[in-house]
């Protein structure tokens, strides 16, 4: 028996947490991006709609699919649904993602939504995301606000995310990624290794003020370190951009 | 050992009540046909009462009386039908019953309406006694829409004779003469207590002829303890095997051996339709009564439905054969109802509908071990049914655990089932590559403007930008052992352009067509 003991402890001191972190971990989901966790406290909201914006290329689908993988690494059950049926299955899974663990939605408009409800109704989810992908479409706020108190009863962690934003105040935290700027490693033909973009937070409930929280952020595709937040910008010998010399001045027709 | 009896009286008017769950109060009198050839309807002159409700009894319709005469007598009766297929489901309801109490139960085909099992097990369960096990029984049945006799005793022979003398009946061990001995010999006479004239006659019947029946109210014989107070040779040289089997039977004594049957794999839910239906939204009316039924026959077992296979009959001749894929086992009869609709929305039927079986393939719903250290995820029964309703809002294909494909083919997809269980299983480690890509499927068309060093303008549905850098071509070339018009041999260049609407796209040239096509872009 106590040779058991002896032989499980070490197996189980890796898992125990003490008490205020365990408080801690419960009440967010991390994002899987350590540069948005401090600036969110910890990760996403957990019982909350939070909003993630950013338009093309803006690095959105890559901290959602970092989000995906923190939240199935931790062993919660986790869905996406998607309004576009955009994802890419071998892009989540070089991102950590288990596929075979994610719970895969294609909807698109209200269907979507209402997904969402009975996904976040079913309850035992740490995580949903609503990808709305590009779509425009407004969205009442009733649908809003029934998300909202659906994620609250549930204790889950819903995140909205779309070019701009659209859940308004009913987010308890937004992040806007901003237009992202790829990298280029130049010392040969050019290969994209990364796109450097900038993180703004527009809402989140321990601040709760307009001032944003900004910082960069480097999503790289390379495999080894997949985040970095300034190292590559403040080093740019390292990934110097091409010159765009033969960059047209206006699109050319085509139809000539 | 220890058997229940269920026995279903008058098992063709409760098939119809069944199907007519909102006739049940009312008079209603079922009518046979006698010509087969003729359409089932109890107008026919020929038809007369072979059953009916209390109410109707009450009002005065007798067995064997015409349509006319019912009619007279009841002004408010209903006339009915009961089809093969009624009762066919009605009988196979009665089985699920009694699976839901024994693993095996003894339905021999030639007495419908009856089933024994053994509850040996059962006494663990209910502690309080058999007569909560005949309680719990009947409560069951009404579930299923069935009213039911019930039985526990000994042997086979002896319950059955039980379920005729009572509604609730449990014959003590060793108790049997005791418990028979006060019954009336009419109990032998299985015609007078069920009032089912439809029951056919056989082996598992063990009343006696008429003529014996006959014979024994011509010497006096008033009750079953009579019966066994005479003689056994004298009964067998006067009334033959016939009679000695009931007298055997008065004395507490029957071999009648338990014939033990498995569940079928699958349940059926059949209905016949007076006429063919040719529109969906009226055939969801006869398909909601048959997945309630459905249904409620799987939860009698605990067990939800993990498939539909759809027989429509169709007019005049034909059959429509579809199999409906459900997500997850699911126990909602609106989960399952939309599924349906929506896969004969998608591919009406050829010509009206004037019968519907719907087969259900049970599953259990199992439960899953908790984790110590990791977090509970959904519960599997409510993850089934929030599965199943997800696929028939957005359909099956829409719904499971993404997969990438074996193949080169970037934009290759698959949906898998998700398993509740994965959830709960620890990811493993795997490299990192954060840039991801979001694609277009299908993948959009467009115009390339090509310089010296790759492309330097686009144009399509998508996007309409100037190239600021481009990077590439990488060449893919597979599936080559496929031919091409088979979606199978393939070769691309593919770039990664830096357009000047900020993003950074994806795309690539078919080298045979050379069309180009905008795959997505990196987010």
């Amino acid at each position: 028996m106590s040779r058991a003991a002896v032989k499980l402890e070490p197996e189980l001191a890796a898992q125990l947490v003490t008490a205020e972190r365990l408080a801690d971990r419960q009440g967010h989901c991390p994002t899987g991006v350590g540069t948005i966790d401090c600036l969110l406290g910890g990760g996403w909201p957990r019982g909350a709609l939070s909003e993630l914006c950013g338009r093309r290329s803006s690095g959105r689908t890559s901290v959602l699919m970092a989000s995906l993988a923190a939240s199935l690494g931790a062993g919660h059950a986790t869905a996406l649904i998607d309004a576009d049926g955009m994802l890419d299955p071998r892009g989540a899974a070089a991102a950590g993602v288990p596929l075979d663990q994610l719970l895969w939605v294609r909807a698109g408009g209200r269907q979507a939504l209402r997904a969402t409800d009975l996904l976040i109704g079913a309850g035992g989810f740490g995580l949903v995301v609503l990808d709305l992908g590009e779509e425009s479409t407004r969205i009442p706020s009733a649908a809003w606000m029934r998300l909202k108190h659906a994620a609250e009863r549930q204790r889950t962690a819903v995140i909205i995310a779309a070019p701009r934003r659209t859940v308004g105040a009913f987010a308890r935290s937004a992040i806007d990624l901003l237009a992202g700027r790829p990298l280029f490693d130049g010392a040969g033909p050019p290969l994209l290794v990364a796109i450097q973009t900038a993180v703004e937070v527009r809402r989140h409930r321990r601040t709760n003020d307009v001032a944003p929280t900004r910082t960069n952020l480097i999503v790289k595709a390379d495999r080894g370190r997949p985040w970095e937040s300034d190292d590559l910008t403040r080093n740019p010998q390292r990934v110097p951009n091409l010159p765009l010399t033969r960059n047209p001045q206006r699109v050319p027709n085509l139809r000539r | 050992m220890r058997l229940a009896c269920v026995f279903v009286p008058q098992l063709a008017l409760q098939s119809v009540l069944r199907r007519e769950p909102e006739s049940r109060g009312y008079a209603i009198a079922l009518f046979d046909h006698a010509d087969s050839s003729a359409p089932r309807t109890p107008a026919s002159p020929h038809a007369r009462v072979i059953a009916a409700t209390e109410e109707a009894r009450r009002g005065g319709v007798r067995n064997g009386m015409t349509g006319a005469q019912a009619a007279a007598a009841c002004p408010t009766l209903r006339k009915v039908c009961a089809t093969p297929a009624d009762v066919a489901t009605a009988q196979a309801a009665l089985g699920d019953l009694g699976f839901a109490f024994a693993p095996r139960i003894d339905q021999s085909g030639v007495e419908q309406g009856r089933i024994f099992f053994e509850i040996g097990d059962l006494e663990r369960l209910y502690p309080e006694g058999e007569a909560a096990i005949t309680q719990a029984l009947q409560a069951r049945a009404a579930r299923l829409g069935l009213g039911v006799r019930v039985a526990i005793a000994s042997s086979k022979g002896i319950a059955r004779v039980a379920t005729r003398a009572r509604e609730l009946a449990v014959v003590p061990r060793g108790g049997e003469r005791g418990f028979l001995a006060p019954l009336p010999i009419g109990v032998l006479l299985d015609e007078q207590v069920d009032g089912d004239k439809t029951k056919p006659r056989g082996r598992g019947s063990d009343a006696p002829p008429s003529d014996a029946g006959a014979a024994l109210k011509r010497w006096g014989i008033a009750t079953v303890g009579a019966l066994a107070m005479l003689p056994a040779a004298e009964v067998a040289l006067r009334l033959g095997p016939a009679g000695t089997r009931v007298h055997r039977l008065a004395t507490g004594v029957d071999e009648e051996p338990f014939v033990p049957q498995l569940p079928a794999d699958a349940l059926e839910e059949e209905t016949e339709l007076d006429y063919a239906i040719y529109e969906i939204e009226p055939l969801s009316f006869v398909l909601r009564g048959l997945c309630d039924r459905a249904l409620a026959r799987l939860a009698c077992r605990s067990l939800a439905c993990a498939g539909i296979t759809l027989r429509l009959k169709l007019d005049p001749r034909g059959l429509d054969v579809r199999e409906i894929l459900i997500a997850a086992p699911t126990r909602e009869p609106a989960t399952l109802l939309e599924l349906v609709r929506l896969d004969l929305a998608r591919r009406p039927p050829d010509a009206g509908v004037v019968g519907v079986a719907l087969i259900a393939l049970p599953a259990r719903v199992r439960s899953t071990q908790l984790d110590f250290l990791r977090p509970a995820g959904p519960a599997p029964d409510r993850l089934a049914a929030t599965l199943a309703r997800l696929a028939a809002l957005v359909g099956p294909e829409n719904v499971g655990a993404p997969q990438a494909p074996n193949t080169w083919r970037e934009e290759a997809i698959a949906v898998a089932p998700y398993s509740a269980a994965g959830a709960s299983r620890a990811p493993e480690p795997s490299a990192r590559s954060a840039l991801a890509v979001r694609r277009f499927r299908p993948a959009q068309e467009i115009e390339v403007l090509m310089g010296r060093d790759g492309p330097t303008a686009l144009r399509g549905s998508e996007t309409t930008a100037r190239v600021l850098i481009a990077a590439g071509p990488y060449r893919i070339r597979g599936e080559w052992w496929r031919p091409p018009e088979e979606d199978g041999d393939f070769a691309r260049d593919y770039w990664d352009v830096h357009a000047s609407d900020g993003a950074v796209y994806r795309l690539h040239q078919d080298s045979r067509s050379g069309r180009w096509f905008l795959d997505g872009y990196y987010d």
